[in-house]
C-alpha cells in the first residue's frame, strides 16, 4: 500500500513589509507600462497600415492617408468651411432632438395609461427599429429642401428612445420612498422636488443622450439629400467632386465632434449630476 | 479510507496594509468512517482551509497530505450553491464528472441519483428543479465519483429549514452506508452536533481553538436532551473563545 | 365571441379589490389596451391621408409625388408578382444584398471572435485594440459607405467590407465581456473535480459563451444590414439599397415607402423564423426565457429569486396573489 497521493510542501519565508509593498508597487508599474506599450503600438500599427496602404495598396486618391487627412483639415479650416457647416448642422441637431425630446416625453408620459400604451406599442417598436434612412427619404422626397423635412426626420427616429427611458422611469418611480412621503405628509411641491424629478433625471438624459447620438448621423443623412449647408451638403459635394480626401476628412471631423459632445460634454454633465446613481437604466 | 495530515498550515491573503490572515499555524490528523465538521464565525477561515484541501487555493506555507490507500480518486466536492452547469441535464452534469461514460458509469450516476430521491429527473435542466433539488443533485454529483473524502462547504444554508433537515437526513444515511471520509464546514452549531462525531472550532484569524469529540449514537435528533446538552457546550466554549462577539 | 367579455369582474378572491363599476361589454372591449392597439394603424392611414390633403392645399406640390396608402399597397403586390419596372425584381434584388450580407457576417463573426477571445483574455491585446474598437462603434455607417463607395465602385467587395466593418465592433465587444464574465464558481467546481481542460472548454466555457455570440450574431446582423442598405445606396448598381435610391431619384415615393416596407418585413422575417427558433433551441436550458438578453446575472442569484418565490408560495395563502 503506497500511500502519499498529494503532497504540497511550500515554504515561503514572511517577506519583509517594506520589500513587499515595493514588489506590488513595482508590478503595477509594469502592468502600467506594458498597457500603455501595447495601447501605443495599437495606435503605431493601424496609423502605420493606414499610411502604408495609401499608395501602397489603393491609390493616394482613393485613399488618402492620415497624414493627407490631417493636411486638408487644415486646409479646410484655413478656408472658413468648417465653422459654418458645422453650425448650420448642429442647429438643425439641436432643434430636432429638443422636439422629438419635448415629444417623445408627452408619449411616454400619456403611455402610463394602459389605452394609451396599447396605442401607441407599435409606433414606439417601429421608432426603435426602424433605419433613419427610410424617414430621410420619405421626408426628402415629401419637403424637398424645406427645413422642417430633415428636422422632422430626426423626430421620427429618435422619440421613442425619449419615450422608452421617460415611461421607463416613471414605472420605477420609488413607490415606497413616495409612500414615506405621503405619510409623513409631504407637500406635492416638495414631493416633486425631491423625490420625482431627482430620479427622472438621469432617465430624461439618458433619452437624451441617445436621441443625440443617432440624430446626428440622421442629420448629416438628410443634409446629405436635401440641404444646402452643413456638414452633409459639404461631404455630397466632395462625393461629386470625387475629393475623397475631402469626403474623409469632414467625415472624421464631423466624427470627432459628436463623438466629443457625446462622450466627453454629455458624459461630464451627466456624471457630474447624477453621481448618486451609479447604473442609469438605459435600453 | 483517507488520512488527513495537516502541518503548519498558513495561509495568507493581500500584502501589506491589507494583509488579512486566514489561516495560522493549523496542525490536524483526520481520517477513517468520521464525519468531522468545521465550525466559526464567517471569516475565521474554515471555506479557506477546505478549498486548500481540495485544491482550490494553495496554501502559503506548511504542509498538507491526503492519503488515500488503494485506489486513487480525486475528492468529491459539494458547494454552498450547486455549481451546476445551467446548460446541461442533471445526467449530464454528473456524467461532466465522470473519468468515461460507459453503462456501467451511468449506471452508478443513476444509482447516486436515486440515492437523493431524484432518480426520475436526470433529463431535467438544473433551471427545471428547485434549490433543494439542486443541492441534492450537486451531493449526488459529489457521490457518484466514489471519492474517498468528501468536502462540503455549508451546503445547506442557502436552503430553508424543513429541506435542510430532509437534505442532512439523507446525507447521514448516505455517510453510513457509504463509509467515507466527510469534511463539513457550517456556522450552524446545531447542525455540526446533528451530524458530526468530530468538531473542530476556529476562531477569528484562523486559529485552531478546539477540538470535539462528539460521542452519541446516531440518529440523532435535535430534540433529544443528550443531544441539546452537546449543543449548549459547544456554544459555551464558543463563549469561552469570545467568538458569539463578532 | 364574447366569452371573455361577459366573464363576471374578478371579485372571488378573498382580497379587499374594490369593486370595480360596473360597465357594459362593448365598452370595456373599447377601452381594453389590445383594442388600443388595433386602434393604431387605423389611425395612421386617417392621419397620412388627412396630412396628404393637407400638404396639397398648403403648398403648390405636384400631388403626383405624394403616395397614398392604395398606392403602396399596388406598389407591393406588383413587386411581389415580379411585375417591376425597376431593373432586378425582387427577388433577385434581396438575393443580391442577402448574398453581400451574408459574406460580411460571416467575417465579422470568425475575425471578431478571434479578436474579441484575445481582448477578453489578455490585457496588452485589449489595450492595443481598445481605442480602435470603441471608435469603430461608434462611426457610423454613413461614413463608410461614402467613403467605400468611392474606393470600390459598383465592386461587390465595397458592400462586404461595409457589412463587415459595421458589424465587427459589435461582436468583438460582446465576445470580449463573454470571456470576462466566465463562470468562475463553475470552474472552480470544475478543478475540484479534476475534469480535465477540453472538457472544461467544450462543457463549461462555450455554452457561457454563447448567449455572447448569440447577441453578436442579432447585432451583426442588423447593423450590417443598415449599413450594407446605406453602402448600395450611394455607390451600387444593384441590390435592396441601391433600389430604393432608384424610387427616389424616379420621384415614386410609393416605391419608397412600399420598398421600406419590405425591409421591415423582411427583418420581421429574419428575426422570427430564424433568430427566435435558433435562440430557443440553443437556450432551452434557461426556465421561461425566451429574451435574447445577455445572461448576465449569476446563475446562484437566479435560483435564490426562485427560492424566495417558492417560500413566499408557500407561506400565503392560497388563491390570493401579490397584485398591485
Amino acid at each position: 500500500m503506497i500511500a502519499v497521493v498529494t503532497t504540497m510542501t511550500t515554504e515561503v519565508p514572511a517577506p519583509d513589509r517594506v520589500t513587499q509593498e515595493d514588489i506590488e508597487e513595482a508590478a503595477r508599474r509594469k502592468e502600467l507600462i506594458i498597457r500603455w506599450i501595447s495601447r501605443i503600438s495599437g495606435y503605431v500599427v493601424v496609423l502605420g497600415l493606414w499610411e502604408w496602404a495609401s499608395g501602397a495598396v489603393l491609390e493616394e486618391n482613393l485613399l488618402p492617408g492620415p497624414t493627407r487627412v490631417l493636411q486638408t483639415a487644415v486646409e479646410l479650416f484655413q478656408d472658413g468651411k468648417v465653422f459654418p457647416a458645422f453650425g448650420a448642422s448642429l442647429s438643425r441637431i439641436l432643434l430636432g432632438v429638443f422636439l422629438s425630446f419635448i415629444i417623445g416625453s408627452m408619449i411616454g408620459i400619456i403611455t402610463q395609461n394602459r389605452w394609451f400604451s396599447g396605442f401607441f406599442k407599435d409606433a414606439i417598436t417601429i421608432g426603435l427599429t426602424s433605419p433613419g434612412l427610410i424617414w430621410v427619404l420619405i421626408t426628402a422626397l415629401v419637403f424637398g429642401n424645406r427645413w422642417f423635412g430633415p428636422i422632422l426626420a430626426i423626430i421620427l427616429t429618435t422619440f421613442a428612445l425619449v419615450s422608452v427611458n421617460v415611461a421607463e422611469g416613471i414605472g420605477s418611480l420609488p413607490k415606497d420612498t413616495l409612500d414615506m412621503a405621503r405619510a409623513f405628509k409631504v407637500n406635492l411641491v416638495d414631493r416633486n422636488r425631491h423625490i420625482v424629478i431627482p430620479h427622472l433625471a438621469p432617465y430624461l438624459f439618458t433619452g437624451l443622450r441617445f436621441s443625440f447620438s443617432i440624430g446626428w448621423k440622421v442629420t448629416v443623412l438628410t443634409e446629405i439629400f436635401t440641404a444646402s449647408s452643413g456638414i452633409g451638403f459639404e461631404l455630397r459635394i466632395a462625393q461629386i467632386l470625387f475629393r475623397q480626401d475631402e469626403v474623409l476628412t469632414w467625415i472624421l471631423l464631423f466624427f470627432v465632434f459628436a463623438l466629443f459632445l457625446e462622450k466627453v460634454v454629455l458624459q461630464a454633465i451627466e456624471d457630474r449630476f447624477f453621481r448618486w446613481r451609479k447604473e442609469i437604466a438605459s435600453t | 479510507m483517507a488520512e488527513i495530515k495537516i502541518r503548519n498550515l498558513h495561509k495568507e491573503f493581500g500584502t501589506g496594509a491589507d494583509k488579512v490572515v486566514a489561516l495560522e499555524d493549523v496542525n490536524l490528523d483526520m481520517g477513517g468512517h468520521v464525519f468531522v465538521s468545521i465550525v466559526g464565525p464567517s471569516g475565521c477561515g474554515k471555506s479557506t482551509l477546505l478549498n486548500i484541501l481540495s485544491g482550490i487555493e494553495t496554501p502559503t506555507s506548511g504542509s498538507l497530505e491526503i492519503t488515500q490507500s488503494g485506489h486513487k480518486a480525486a475528492p468529491g466536492y459539494v458547494f454552498q450553491a450547486a455549481r451546476l452547469l445551467p446548460w446541461r441535464t442533471v445526467m449530464d452534469n454528473l456524467l461532466f464528472v465522470q473519468q468515461d461514460k460507459s453503462d456501467e458509469t451511468r449506471a452508478r450516476c443513476q444509482k447516486y441519483l436515486e440515492m437523493v430521491q431524484l432518480g426520475d429527473k436526470g433529463d431535467k435542466f438544473p433551471g427545471e428543479l428547485s434549490g433543494g433539488m439542486q443541492q441534492r443533485v450537486g451531493i449526488a454529483r459529489a457521490f457518484s465519483i466514489e471519492p474517498d473524502v468528501l468536502f462540503m462547504d455549508e451546503p445547506f444554508s442557502h436552503l430553508d429549514a424543513i429541506t435542510a433537515r430532509s437534505l442532512r437526513r439523507e446525507l447521514h444515511t448516505m455517510w453510513a452506508d457509504t463509509g467515507k471520509t466527510i469534511i463539513f464546514v457550517t456556522h450552524d452549531v446545531g447542525e455540526a452536533v446533528e451530524l458530526s462525531n468530530r468538531i473542530l472550532v476556529f476562531a477569528q484569524g484562523g486559529r485552531l481553538e478546539d477540538d470535539i469529540t462528539v460521542d452519541l449514537d446516531f440518529p440523532r435528533d435535535a430534540a433529544d436532551e443528550e443531544v441539546a446538552i452537546a449543543k449548549a457546550s459547544v456554544l459555551r466554549k464558543f463563549e469561552e473563545f469570545d467568538l458569539l462577539a463578532t | 365571441m364574447t366569452a371573455v367579455a361577459t366573464k363576471p369582474p374578478s371579485s372571488s378572491s378573498g382580497t379587499a379589490i374594490p369593486p370595480r363599476r360596473p360597465s357594459s361589454a362593448p365598452m370595456r372591449f373599447i377601452k381594453s389596451p389590445r383594442f388600443a392597439r388595433a386602434m393604431f394603424l387605423p389611425a395612421v392611414l386617417v392621419f397620412w391621408l388627412i396630412s396628404n390633403k393637407l400638404i396639397e392645399n398648403s403648398w403648390d406640390f405636384d400631388s403626383s409625388v405624394l403616395a397614398t396608402p392604395r398606392e403602396v399597397w399596388d406598389f407591393m403586390w406588383a413587386e411581389v408578382t415580379r411585375d417591376t419596372v425597376a431593373p432586378k425584381d425582387l427577388y433577385e434584388t434581396f438575393g443580391i444584398s442577402l448574398y453581400r450580407l451574408g459574406i460580411g457576417f460571416s467575417i465579422s463573426m470568425i475575425l471578431g471572435t478571434t479578436i474579441g477571445l484575445g481582448m477578453g483574455l489578455s490585457r496588452a491585446v485589449n489595450a492595443f485594440f481598445h481605442d480602435w474598437v470603441m471608435a469603430l462603434l461608434a462611426m457610423p455607417a454613413l461614413a463608410w459607405a461614402l467613403f467605400l463607395s468611392l474606393i470600390f465602385g459598383f465592386d461587390n467587395k465595397g458592400p462586404i467590407i461595409a457589412v463587415v466593418l459595421a458589424g465587427i465592433p459589435f461582436v468583438i465587444v460582446n465576445v470580449r465581456e463573454g470571456v470576462r464574465s466566465t463562470p468562475r464558481d463553475l470552474f472552480d467546481m470544475s478543478n475540484a473535480f479534476g475534469v480535465p481542460s477540453n472538457k472544461r472548454t467544450r462543457h463549461v466555457l462555450l455554452p457561457s459563451l454563447y448567449p455572447f455570440l448569440f447577441a453578436s450574431a442579432r447585432y451583426a446582423l442588423s447593423i450590417g444590414w443598415k449599413g450594407l442598405v446605406i453602402i448600395e445606396l450611394f455607390g451600387g448598381q444593384d441590390g435592396a439599397g441601391w433600389t430604393v435610391k432608384f424610387w427616389y431619384d424616379a420621384h415614386r415615393l410609393h416605391g419608397v415607402i412600399g420598398y421600406s416596407m419590405f425591409f421591415v418585413i423582411f427583418a420581421l422575417v429574419m428575426e422570427n423564423a430564424i433568430l427566435e427558433p435558433i435562440s430557443r433551441r440553443v437556450f432551452r436550458w434557461r426556465p421561461s426565457l425566451n429574451s435574447p438578453d445577455i445572461v448576465e446575472e449569476e446563475m446562484d442569484a437566479l435560483y435564490d429569486v426562485e427560492e424566495l418565490n417558492r417560500e413566499l408560495d408557500a407561506n400565503l395563502p392560497t388563491g390570493s396573489t401579490q397584485e398591485t
